[in-house]
């Protein structure tokens, strides 16, 4: 008889339940988790919205690695959030299946114009705006400013001229001090040669929608890599060490210069706080060009979004000032809206401030399918130079890798 | 109270069911195809279609991704560095193995604690100590270096896994460090079959050791290193931790073999499509060598 009745309020409670989720309509959000911070920001947001708006918001945060697996799953079985953090690279894979919702007549004009401009043109696809910039960074050259001194290096280097000499100089410091720390493994290996190429005026993809690899800038930006390697003004084996090898160096004070994002000052500042060491724009090329990589994940809406009003509505209410004061200064990630560029948490700090800067010149990922099977081949392609003995390798390798690239290219 | 004789018939209806060998087979089979058919069944459908990297299938293209692994240089390579790869563990692991499984199955003092010693990397993760050697090749800051220096055999770092040449080497020595204990104990349980009496009869003869080993312990222990063979085969062939954790395939793709570049081609790239066709492939071949080598092992054996 109990089990009857207990079994009866169970029902009812749960029929109850879906007749409340059906009215209340929750909406739910996919996140990536860039730091520890990233689950306790969204949740209290969340809770923050609900109080405001009475609409529940279901946060699942999900770990970079394992966040296009997850989408991927949730997707074919159609089970997708409303909304989701992606790689702002990864839009072109969905929107060409047409799994993202046009954002342009659903969230208000105040929000759009909240932006900074060059943040939304990588989620413009075909005139439609796909995405909203969540998170930003970009890349700067780091200095070991004591290593400089030692070395008798007064000032930074402003083009890679300056910085072959500085190079040679902090290397002759020691058998295991580095001038230059050059990253030649894992992701991202082809990203540390891009900001060469940019400087020597070249471009991932040219004018003509082909490989910009097979350029002569691309071969000069390649031998001047090569001659530092060559030098002796590298780490040795730099076909061994990923971004993290190559950081931890700079950590120990054992590498003079090194190119990377933001957070390593977060890091610098947590593990070794001592370190006397500056950030400067890259060096540039022998005609003055710059280029940074830019890097941006958006928040997108799915098309198959129940409750678009809602979670364009909660849009609207995250990418308020103060919580995104809150995201970028805990993430350590650049300011995507201009409001909170001009905060003084962000204009008044000396690392932030350098890279915020370089902005203008930051060139991003171009929308492509398939963009990461060409960044394996251009990765593919700098490794066998790094190895190769001698200069001759270079055009060939390069001219090959394009080859296999342009053949990718829609 | 039941009729009697509709209790026998219902005896013997249970009884012709329950010994009928596709009753018995049942359960097995259909675990079986749950976890081995099944999925084979679907990749082979994925395979044979055009399929997008959220696996949605689209147009059926016959073998035509069949023909994109093929055509590709990279899918060559890895397949001669697979052999090689297999090859160097398996038999390295054996060649090791057999002399460290006859000292464990000699009576010593210390034995027990011997053979614990020797079975103890068996229990760490493959890749705990897949990770634990990339640390140690590190080239500034790696034990092997500072080791090898320390007892005067470098003068100056070597960068391990920064070109194939050093690391597909060490990457093999490592695959037989994590492979000869399982080795070991098919050896050990080989040993203990060999009768002490035929040992006995050989020393009263005057047979040497060298003889005592290729007269009585080779042959006797020879089904046993052929199942090592197909064990440590099947094993190596698609093992992944070991490559991927210390270059991921690189330099420049000069370690993948074929798992690294299926899990490349299918995670990385997108291309599930291609990767379906390289995993029927994979299996195929594996299944083909197996077979082959069974075959040929028990002819010889019957011989």
């Amino acid at each position: 008889m109990s089990f009857v009745s207990s079994g009866r309020l169970a029902l009812a409670a749960s029929a109850m339940a879906l007749v409340a989720g059906a009215a209340m309509a929750d909406i739910r959000v996919t996140v990536a988790e860039y730091s520890s911070l990233t689950g306790p920001f969204f949740n209290d947001a969340a809770a923050a919205f609900e109080a405001e708006t009475g609409t529940k918001v279901n946060i699942e945060v999900v770990p970079w690695d394992v966040l296009f697996q997850k989408l991927t799953t949730d997707i074919s079985a159609g089970a997708q959030a409303d909304l989701s953090i992606i790689g702002t690279r990864w839009l072109i894979d969905f929107a060409s299946e047409d799994l993202v919702a046009p954002l342009d007549d659903i969230i208000s004009d105040d929000l759009r114009e909240r932006f900074v401009p060059a943040f939304l043109d990588p989620s413009i696809m075909d005139g439609q705006l796909l995405g909203l910039p969540v998170a930003a960074s970009a890349r700067a050259m780091y200095f070991n400013s004591d290593l400089m001194a030692q070395a008798g290096v007064e000032s930074v280097p402003e083009n890679w001229e300056e910085l072959a000499d500085a190079a040679a100089k902090i290397s002759a410091l020691g058998d295991d001090i580095y001038g230059f720390g050059l990253q030649g493994a894992e992701i991202e290996t082809d990203v540390y040669y891009y900001y060469a190429l940019w400087s020597y005026g070249g471009d991932l993809i040219t004018a003509d929608g082909t490989s910009g690899l097979g350029t002569q800038a691309a071969v000069d930006a390649a031998t001047m890599y090569k001659g530092l390697i060559d030098a002796g003004v590298t780490e040795p084996g730099v076909t061994s060490y990923n971004r993290e090898d190559v950081q931890n160096l700079f950590k120990q004070g054992r590498v003079g210069f090194m190119i990377t994002a933001p957070f390593l000052a977060t890091q610098i500042a947590n593990e070794v706080p001592d370190l006397n060491y500056g950030v400067s724009a890259i060096p540039a090329g022998p005609d003055g060009d710059r280029g940074t990589y830019g890097v941006t994940d958006s928040i997108i809406m799915f098309e198959n979004s129940p409750n678009k009003e809602e979670a364009a509505a909660f849009l609207d209410f995250v990418f308020g000032h103060d919580w995104r004061v809150r995201f970028d200064s805990g993430e350590g990630f650049l300011p995507v809206t201009s409001s909170v560029a001009e905060d003084p948490a962000f204009a008044d700090d000396p690392v932030l401030s350098v890279f915020a800067s370089l902005l203008p010149t930051a060139r991003f990922a171009p929308t492509i399918a398939g963009w990461e099977e060409i960044a394996a081949i251009a990765s593919d392609a700098m490794q066998s130079i790094y190895l190769s003995d001698g200069d001759s390798a270079i055009a060939p390798t390069l001219s090959a890798a394009a080859d296999r690239i342009n053949a990718l290219l829609p | 109270m039941p009729d009697p004789v509709s209790r026998q018939g219902l005896a013997q209806m249970n009884r012709s069911l329950l010994v009928n060998p596709y009753v018995l087979i049942a359960p097995g089979f259909i675990l079986a195809a749950l976890i081995i058919l099944w999925p084979l069944a679907s990749i082979t459908n994925i395979a044979v279609h055009d399929v997008n990297r959220f696996g949605v299938l689209r147009d059926y293209v016959g073998f035509e991704n069949f023909q994109v692994i093929f055509a590709d240089p990279e899918f060559l390579g890895a397949l001669r560095r697979t052999a090689i790869w297999v090859f160097g563990i398996v038999a390295g692991s054996i060649i090791v193995s057999i002399p460290v499984a006859m000292i464990l199955n000699a009576d010593f003092y210390g034995r027990g604690l011997a053979r614990v010693i020797i079975m103890l990397p068996w229990a760490i993760s493959l890749t705990m100590t897949a990770i634990v050697w990339a640390w140690a090749m590190n080239g500034e800051s790696g034990m092997l270096n500072s080791g090898l220096r320390a007892i005067g055999v470098l003068d100056r770092n070597i960068q391990w896994l920064a070109q194939a040449s050093t690391a597909f080497p060490m990457q093999i020595l490592i695959g037989i460090l994590v492979t000869i204990p399982f080795t070991i104990t098919i050896f050990l349980g080989g040993l203990s079959s060999v009768p002490d009496d035929l040992y006995e009869a050989a020393r009263l003869e005057g047979a040497n050791g060298w003889q005592v080993f290729r007269e009585i312990t080779l042959p006797l222990l020879k089904p046993f290193v052929n199942i090592a063979v197909v064990m440590n085969t099947i094993y190596v062939f698609n093992s992944f931790p070991i490559i991927w954790v210390t270059t991921q395939g690189g330099p420049a793709k000069s370690t993948d073999i074929l798992v690294t570049y299926l899990y490349k081609l299918g995670f990385q790239y997108g291309r599930l499509d291609d990767a379906s066709a390289l995993s029927i492939l994979m299996f195929v071949l594996l299944l083909a060598f197996t077979l082959l080598y069974v075959r040929l092992a028990m002819r010889e054996e019957k011989a």
